[in-house]
């Protein structure tokens, strides 16, 4: 029994050992891959003419969709913040999801609206909607108040209320910057007949101040936990995203901040209620559409059109989210399965889902199981404390680096904390997630995991803070 | 595998390090270097400003030659001076940059490796306008990356050489719409003398920069592109139709009602679709009748765009959007009504509720029962509810069922 047992952990120990060389080897040419990328964009951006772009009226009109389910304290001001983005032409639609706050009423209140009988097309079926609220004194802003139906199903209202042929997908705790919308839709004004989704970066507003619906002053949270998630962004999107962008085979868009085109996404049936995030099953769905259809098509990333939008503050919260993320990511790679090394779907089929199904998948039970038979094998002898030591030595030193890389990134280009405290802040953090917080998303993951087999579903409960308003701005409030 | 782990351990730290001193040296390189350009400005900008308003060449204001690391920041001052100055300061500008080597700097980056500082060359030389620069520029029109040539044709046009709009034509043969977008900015600004060199070059373009080309007369809005517009309402290709069709409704003229009307007919619906848009945009009553029909069409934009242009003709318009309240096509009529909201007659004709005028109220309670018919009463129940008028609220409440009417209010209400 014992030499069974040992033999087992060796195995799977020798498992550990060339997964994570594998896992961090993928690491490695995708930030080579991103940086090289970002350094590109960086010149390409400094050619770019944002302005005169934003003068033709040759540039896409874009609808803006707001989905809102008790967003009352954020609401208004993420409004207001997108009336205002540098952009010719656009729409904002809010779409209300049964909330059982004062959402509505602080919309209707803010903006002085009121019902219309509006006509539009049912092109994707949604819940019931029970009232369309507009202003003739704001043309451009539209409230849908409908059933409870999700996320999704918001959005899906949204996209059959749009007038315009492309979409932007906007959280509604997120603030995006004056130029997003500009920079977002450079990919559609150079590839024209190709492209079919952009996403932008999201980062966290959690510490930033927030002045008339803008990110005023730019700021790290003075907690652990967001500040955790900073680091974990800056790595997800600079390093990540682009790197698989590169590639074609960007798999997520996040849905805080994500620019579509409007027939190809009701071509292919619009978000889909029944998964736990519709923004990747979306994606995943427009890359298995495309490729069936044998189109020439492009699903990229760009890393300079920023989103600002609040993350979870505690543990609790933020074990909810993660737990959705995964379990919605599991969901669509068992959906799509067909996708997995199919030479039909390219580089998506053969590159990206290997990926996430070995390493999102499986990932975290190899690094938790790794956590338990390493030091059990160092137990029974089989493993000598110097190479137990070295290993823990080596992950550690890979995922701080991997952290940094990302700061690197975030340094040589778009510099958004510029403070040397932030930065500072920023390297510690990156070497603190190493001791803890990265062991708990793993186990994060692994009850998602369970609950996905379990088959349980839901959103959880997201409490949102608000954004922190400048302090002349809040005095003035009381005094109001 | 011992020793294999131990060289990973001294490569991750080696990165690591490596990163961390990047970081760092390049942060604090950037800060010292702003620091620097900052303190250097404020020595360099009134110099220069005396030489833009004063006489003399720049050598004679410079008490010290300009270090190399000087250039950026001249360049900076005299293109921030550039956004706001005109003529003779202007030209002071241009021909320091002259004596300075700048002009000659730039010809020479043209030939670089790297295709951004060819493309910011051809920018400078451009917003320079030095006549110098138009040969080796010339030669660039070719050049292999897109983004160069776009700033090529960009700085040629700017410098205003006679044949720059030719090379701004053969710039749209670039297939993206970034493209399209910026040189097509510029033609716009170029007027009449760019829509001539499309229209002449009109049939030997390639699809997307014949389509970026209409845009473009969609944009300026010539007289002069119409009777090419008016052929390609004929064309085989039904988005060229479609953006012809939206180009001469751009120019507003209302003598291209007539072919227009035509191509509310069009087999194509997004043809009808963009003409029921152009002729929205004309001010003629003629087209009434066709459009009305438009709102019956099959396809749910053609409907759309078509009472969207019945709302921008005004009280005929709104006439022929109340009467299209009693069609049996009900899209059609909930189409009206939603035009009828958002142009703000459904508004007067709720205050005509309290109109002492016995035949006004007539006509508004009509027109209620008949939103009441096609179930379009989101706003007149609002309206019933919060309407500052008691009384019409209360013969809303009526209309909409709410409340039967007293004897005395039926009498009042009829």
């Amino acid at each position: 029994m014992r030499e069974f047992l040992v033999s087992a952990i060796i195995g799977f120990n020798d498992f550990v050992l060339i997964y994570f060389l594998a896992l961090n080897a993928i690491y490695l040419f995708l930030f080579f891959l991103s940086l090289h990328e970002v350094v590109q964009f960086v010149k390409r951006t400094f050619f770019s003419d944002y302005q005169q772009i934003l003068q033709s009226d040759m540039t896409w009109p874009i609808s803006l969709l707001v989905p809102a389910h008790n967003e009352e304290k954020t609401i208004v001001e993420t409004v207001r913040s997108l009336q205002a983005v540098d952009y010719a032409e656009f729409e904002v639609i809010v779409i209300n999801d049964d909330s059982t706050d004062n959402t509505l009423k602080a919309l209707t209140d803010a903006f002085d609206l009121r019902r219309l009988d509006r006509v539009y097309k049912r092109s994707i079926p949604t819940r019931p909607i029970r009232g369309i609220y507009g202003s003739l004194a704001q043309p451009g802003l539209l409230v849908i108040d409908k059933e409870r139906g999700g996320k999704a199903d918001s959005l899906n209202s949204g996209i059959n209320l749009a007038r315009y042929p492309l979409f932007c997908s906007i959280d509604a705790d997120s603030i995006i910057e004056d130029n997003a919308l500009l920079r977002v839709v450079k990919p559609f004004m150079e590839h024209p007949t190709e492209m079919v989704a952009v996403g932008g970066i999201v980062r966290i507003a959690n510490g930033c101040e927030v002045h008339e619906g803008r990110i005023s002053t730019i700021r790290l949270p003075n907690r652990a936990v967001p500040i955790f998630q900073v680091v974990e962004y800056l790595r997800a999107f600079l390093t990540g995203r682009v790197g698989w962008s590169v590639m074609r085979s960007l798999l997520i868009i996040s849905g805080a901040f994500g620019l579509y085109r409007k027939s190809e996404v009701i071509d292919v049936g619009g978000y889909d209620p029944s998964t736990d995030t519709e923004d990747l099953e979306l994606v995943v769905r427009l890359h298995e559409h495309c490729r069936r259809k044998k189109m020439k098509y492009r699903i990229v990333f760009v890393p300079d059109p920023v989103c600002w939008t609040e993350v979870p503050n505690s543990l609790k919260v933020l074990r909810r989210q993660r737990n959705r993320w995964h379990r919605g990511l599991l969901q669509s790679l068992w959906d799509h399965k067909r996708m997995m090394l199919n030479p039909r779907f390219g580089t998506v089929g053969m590159l990206t889902f290997p990926y996430f199904i070995f390493f999102e998948m499986l990932g975290p039970f190899v690094e938790i199981l790794g956590y338990v038979t390493v030091p059990l094998a160092w137990y029974l002898g089989i493993l000598d404390t110097g190479f137990l030591f070295l290993f823990f030595l080596l992950s550690v030193l890979f995922g701080v680096f991997l952290s940094v890389a990302a700061i690197l990134l975030e340094e040589i280009s778009f510099r958004r904390y510029p403070g040397w405290m932030d930065l500072t802040k920023l390297i510690v953090y990156g070497v603190l997630e190493n001791f803890g917080y990265r062991q708990l998303l793993s186990l994060y993951k692994v009850k998602a995991f369970w609950d996905f087999v379990r088959r349980r579903r839901g959103w959880g409960e997201m409490r949102r803070k608000g954004f922190i308003k400048r302090p002349s701005e809040t005095t003035s409030d009381a005094l109001a | 595998m011992y020793d294999f782990i131990v060289a990973l351990i001294w490569a991750s730290a080696g990165f690591f390090v490596l990163l961390m001193l990047l970081i760092l040296v390049n942060k604090a390189w950037r800060e010292v270097a702003e620091r620097r350009l900052r303190k250097r400005r404020v020595q360099l900008e009134p110099i220069f400003f005396r030489y833009v308003t004063g006489t003399g060449p720049i050598e004679e204001h410079l008490k010290q030659p300009l270090r190399p690391s000087d250039r950026v920041l001249v360049e900076e001052i005299f293109f921030d001076l550039g956004r706001v100055v005109k003529g003779s300061v202007w030209e002071r500008a241009r021909e320091a940059f002259e004596r300075l080597g700048f002009v000659d700097h730039y010809i020479s980056r043209l030939q670089s490796r790297g295709w951004w500082y060819r493309a910011e060359a051809a920018e400078k030389l451009g917003y320079i306008g030095s006549e110098r620069g138009t040969q080796p520029l010339v030669k660039h029109m070719d050049d292999p990356v897109g983004e160069v040539r776009v700033r090529v044709a960009r700085a040629l046009g700017r410098i205003g050489t006679p044949e720059a709009l030719d090379y701004l034509v053969e710039a749209l043969r670039d297939p993206g719409r970034w493209s399209a977008i910026r040189v097509g900015g510029i033609l716009i600004n170029a007027g009449e003398g760019g829509v001539e060199r499309l229209m002449k070059a009109y049939a030997t373009l390639p699809f997307h920069a014949r389509v970026a080309a209409i845009d473009i007369f969609a944009r300026i809005r010539s007289l002069k592109a119409s009777p090419l517009l008016l052929e390609l309402l004929e064309d085989e290709n039904s988005d060229i139709r479609a953006r012809a069709a939206f180009a001469l409704g751009a120019t507003g003229d209302p003598n291209f009602a007539e072919p227009l009307i035509g191509a509310l007919k069009d087999p194509a619906w997004a043809v009808r679709a963009m003409a029921a848009k152009a002729v929205g945009r004309l001010k003629e009553a003629a087209s009434i009748p066709t459009l009305c029909e438009c709102l019956q069409d099959a396809e749910w934009w053609v409907r759309a765009n078509a009472a969207e242009a019945l709302k921008n003709k005004g009280e005929k318009g709104s006439q022929a959007l109340l009467g299209m309240l009693e069609s049996d096509d009900t899209y059609a009529a909930q189409q009206a009504v939603q035009m009828l909201q958002e142009s703000g007659s459904l508004d007067g004709m709720i205050a005509q509720l309290g109109s002492p005028d016995k035949g006004e109220r007539q006509a508004s309670l009509e027109f209620m029962a008949r939103l009441v018919m096609l179930r379009r009463t989101d706003l007149l129940t609002e309206m019933a509810l919060n309407h500052p008028e008691a009384s019409i609220r209360e013969r809303l409440s009526i209309v909409l069922g709410l409340r039967r009417p007293t004897a005395w209010q039926h009498q009042v209400m009829t």
